[in-house]
């Protein structure tokens, strides 16, 4: 694991996706209109045989790559999240995921990233790929994840909705850091509360962490990027061993990786509380930038120090989130 | 292989194999075969080609006369049509990934058309020009905003290995598809688009024939537009049926038969 505040990078996907379809020709890349900011212009340059332009028509892009699918291809369908699963949800049900076909569906910016209010912020986007069958749901933290994490994509077995941050993306991991679609990972022990993170929540937790270990309370990180299907083994384990369960994402709590955790946790009979960081069903705002956002809507460093704080019981104020800054070009989490 | 390629006979041999397939159940989608019988006859028995061609009916409730179709050319095994809609068949009355025969369908309507031009842009990737996709669509398929998303691709990408038989019989759930949405001028609709468009008497088989013939040589992607009807060459149907949902009763089946066999005789 690298420091705070993170160097960032551009690009990472678009890169990874390049390097990708080299080898790999059945590669096809989709597009809605949102080539630059999907990162795809690099596909575009070097492959443009093999770059659809579906212009900002979602359900049609999602039913071609759908048929381009049985036909031997691997799509590769790119919006920004709100776009690629709310105005082509049907598609995807009987185009994509009911045909059981390797399509990948690529989001970004998801949650409160954007500062463009409801229209641009996929809050909810997780919940229904989530409840599609067949679908896969992946959500990474950040650049190294991004370049390991694609070729595993590519050859999973049906569908994959993949979600990603937009612009500057932070490196947090080492990059010997190993990605596995079925296992979650375990980056930073402890032994009294768990923190389950992913994509732009991670790096909070892991500040969060480290904050409440020095406040006394010894806590656990786990990295969970596929939300489905969950990997409730590992949840199980760090939850048994565990008094404290906090999920956080970059999402409505209902229906994404807090809603995954306490269906497990809840079948499994674990007793342990648990307490979910994420948008809690509300719609945001429009605003200058997005961190405020983070803070407002209670996704920040703070809140999940504060949650486990106050679910432990624990006497006296909460410790504070370390104060970090980032300068043109780094990263650091609310 | 085909025994009779009078296409006017196919046709109602088609509408005589729905009557068998939707008699069981008492009630079916007997008016999409109805409508739909000389369009299927003109592309199954002259265009159609099996082995080399993709095909796509976008309206999963017309995958019976595709099923019909398809048993008439021998593509498939005509005693499956006799566990059509049944419990367990892979013949469901609603197209599925199940349905034999067809490259895509489904009950989602207008998908098909986005499909069919997922198919032809990997033909064109492939370098495959013997190839061709037919897509059948239906008229109520057109009120939805996916299947001009999908004309406005094929014509922009000149998709000119892709012909779509539409299926205009003026029918959906509600009632007449003109009472619910002015869909016309329809073949100025698809022009304006960059289409070729050829607009006939869907019951006039050789009509449809011809107008394929000339959709397929276009040089563009081109649709064929037949105009009918949901109660046609079926005199015995009560006044006023509902072609969208036919109701069968074991009477009206056998007096269905009998005035099929009998004009096939």
């Amino acid at each position: 694991m690298r420091n705070r505040p993170y160097a960032t990078v551009l690009k990472p996907y678009g890169q990874a996706l390049v390097d990708l379809a080299r080898e790999r020709t059945e590669i096809v890349c989709l597009t809605g209109d949102l080539t630059r900011q999907c990162e795809i212009d690099l596909f575009q340059d070097m492959f443009p045989e093999r770059f659809i332009h579906a212009g900002m028509a979602e359900a049609n892009m999602v039913s071609m790559a759908g048929a381009l699918a049985r036909c031997g291809h691997i799509p590769f369908v790119h919006s920004f999240g709100v776009f690629s699963t709310r105005r082509p949800l049907d598609q995807i049900v009987n185009s994509v995921a009911y045909p059981n076909l390797p399509v990948r569906i690529v989001g970004f910016m998801p949650g409160v990233s954007s500062p463009g209010g409801p229209s641009h912020q996929a809050i909810e986007d997780v919940a229904p790929m989530r409840a599609i069958p067949n679908m896969t749901v992946v959500d990474v933290a950040d650049a190294v994840e991004i370049r390991k994490a694609l070729p595993a994509i590519v050859d999973h077995p049906g569908p994959v909705y993949l979600r990603l941050k937009r612009g500057e993306i932070p490196v947090i991991f080492d990059d010997d850091h190993e990605f596995s679609m079925t296992r979650a990972q375990i980056i930073k022990e402890g032994d009294e509360a768990s923190i389950l993170a992913n994509g732009m929540m991670l790096s909070a937790a892991i500040a969060a962490a480290e904050a409440l270990d020095a406040g006394g309370v010894s806590t656990r990180v786990v990295n969970v990027p596929v939300i489905k299907p969950l990997d409730s083994g590992t949840v199980l384990d760090v939850a048994r061993r565990s008094k404290l369960v906090v999920t956080a994402e970059n999402h409505t709590i209902v229906g994404g990786l807090g809603s995954a955790v306490a269906e497990v946790m809840a079948e499994a009979g674990i007793g342990c509380p648990l307490r979910r960081i994420g948008l809690r069903d509300t719609f945001a705002e429009g605003a200058r930038t997005a961190p405020p956002l983070f803070k407002k809507y209670k996704l920040g460093t703070q809140d999940i120090i504060d949650a486990v704080w106050s679910a432990l019981s624990r006497p006296g104020a909460a410790p504070a989130a370390p104060v970090v800054d980032a300068a043109p070009g780094e990263y650091a989490p609310v | 292989m085909i025994p009779n390629r009078d296409l006017g006979r196919f046709a109602d041999r088609l509408r005589l194999r729905a009557v068998r397939m939707v008699a069981p159940h008492g009630f079916g989608y007997l008016g999409q075969v109805l409508s739909s019988a000389e369009l299927f006859a003109a592309l199954y028995a002259r265009h159609y080609r099996p082995d080399t061609d993709r095909i796509v009916i976008s309206p999963g409730h017309y995958i019976i006369a595709a099923f019909a179709a398809a048993a008439e050319i021998g593509q498939l095994d005509e005693a499956l049509l006799e566990t059509y809609g049944h419990d367990g068949s892979r013949l469901e009355a609603i197209g599925t990934e199940k349905s034999p025969a067809v490259d895509l369908t489904g009950g989602s309507l207008s998908q098909g058309l986005s499909g069919a031009c997922g198919f032809a842009l990997a033909l064109k990737m492939a370098g495959n020009t013997d190839s061709r996709v037919f897509a059948f669509i239906s008229d109520g398929e057109l009120e939805e905003g996916q299947l001009w998303e999908a004309a406005l691709f094929a014509a922009h990408n000149k998709l000119d290995n892709l012909t779509v038989l539409l299926d205009a019989n003026d029918s959906q759930v509600d009632g007449p598809v003109s009472s619910i949405t002015t869909l016309e001028p329809i073949a100025a609709k698809w022009e304006s688009f960059g289409w070729a468009a050829f607009d006939v008497d869907g019951h006039d088989a050789d009509a449809v024939d011809g107008a394929l013939g000339q959709a397929v040589q276009a040089g563009r992607p081109a649709v064929v537009i037949g105009r009918t009807s949901t109660v046609h060459g079926l005199s015995v149907l009560p006044e006023g049926a509902d072609g969208h949902f036919i109701k069968l009763p074991e009477e009206l089946a056998e007096a269905a038969v009998a005035e099929l066999e009998a004009r096939l005789a």
